[in-house]
């Protein structure tokens, strides 16, 4: 996938640069919040829409820009991630790990927001939302494009996605 | 020892906050929690507070807004927003409202260490 060519060039940046700022901001929060030293992989070539097992934390921007920046892992994982950040454990999916994977995908979503915007009034950021279960689908109605950047540790996998366009 | 009041709408983040606080050794005595700033200026109504820390982006009262309230009630305790909303002109409109400080999220204890020490 590639990025909307308008938000190339409204930006200056190309895919491999907006990939590289979702990589550094992943890597910066779960380093700092999470207490998990992160690698990441080669953003994939397509979107991915189905998921087993696992939650979703997105949040939406709007105004100069619009899209949304997505978190997707196994649920697994996602209470491994909460214990750490609550700095106890953490076995059962719940209000807590909700909580936990919005607050990633908040942290994620005003890195970008940084990126993109001037001075951070042209553009709001939303509420996180979750969504969670055992089998999911995630499709988008707009024809943009996005950015899907795999991330590892130790075992685990999981995804962060970001789907822009230029209003 | 100072009393904090964490003005967030993520439990998980007001956790991280507090442990941090007493990880960066700063004098904190009791932390107090709100989920967002109407449930913030409920708890100033009834709590000693020597310093705020908040969010911006929450639902039902924002942080800019709880600020604003904070002030026009004319409490002058320290407010300092600690956000993913680090945009120049966000933090400046929180500064002319009335915050102290900003802190930008992710942060680690040590940056937190350095931007409340002088004001506990």
């Amino acid at each position: 996938m590639t990025l909307d060519a308008a938000v190339g060039e409204a930006t200056h940046l190309k895919e491999d640069d907006m990939a590289r700022h979702v990589i550094d901001a992943t890597k910066e929060v779960f380093s700092t919040m999470v207490m998990m030293d992160l690698e990441e992989c080669y953003p994939l070539e397509d979107s991915v829409t189905h998921f087993h097992c696992s939650i979703s934390g997105m949040v939406g921007l709007a105004g100069s820009y619009t899209g949304i920046l997505a978190v997707h892992c196994p649920q697994s994982f996602a209470m491994k991630i909460t214990s750490n950040m609550l700095g106890m454990d953490v076995d059962e999916m719940g209000e807590d790990v909700n909580d936990a994977l919005g607050e990633i995908a908040n942290m994620l979503g005003g890195y970008v927001k940084m990126v993109l915007s001037k001075g951070g009034m042209d553009i709001n950021l939303s509420i996180p939302t979750i969504i969670s279960g055992e089998e999911y689908s995630i499709n988008s109605m707009a024809e943009s494009d996005c950015v899907v950047v795999p991330f590892t540790f130790e075992e685990q996998k999981f995804l962060v996605s970001l789907k822009l366009h230029k209003e | 020892m100072a009393n904090v009041l964490i003005v967030d709408d993520s439990s998980t983040m007001r956790k991280i906050i507090s442990r941090s606080l007493r990880q960066a050794g700063l004098p904190v005595d009791d932390i107090y929690e709100a989920g967002d700033g109407i449930e913030g200026l409920s708890a100033l109504g009834d709590k000693k507070v020597d310093l705020i820390l908040s969010d911006i982006n929450m639902p039902n009262m924002d942080g800019l807004e709880f600020i604003k309230q904070v002030r026009a009630n004319g409490n002058n305790v320290p407010i300092v927003m600690i956000t993913t909303e680090g945009g120049e002109d966000i933090i400046k409109e929180a500064l002319s409202n009335g915050a102290s400080a900003s802190i930008k999220k992710p942060f680690t204890p040590d940056q937190l260490n350095e931007k409340l020490g002088g004001l506990l």
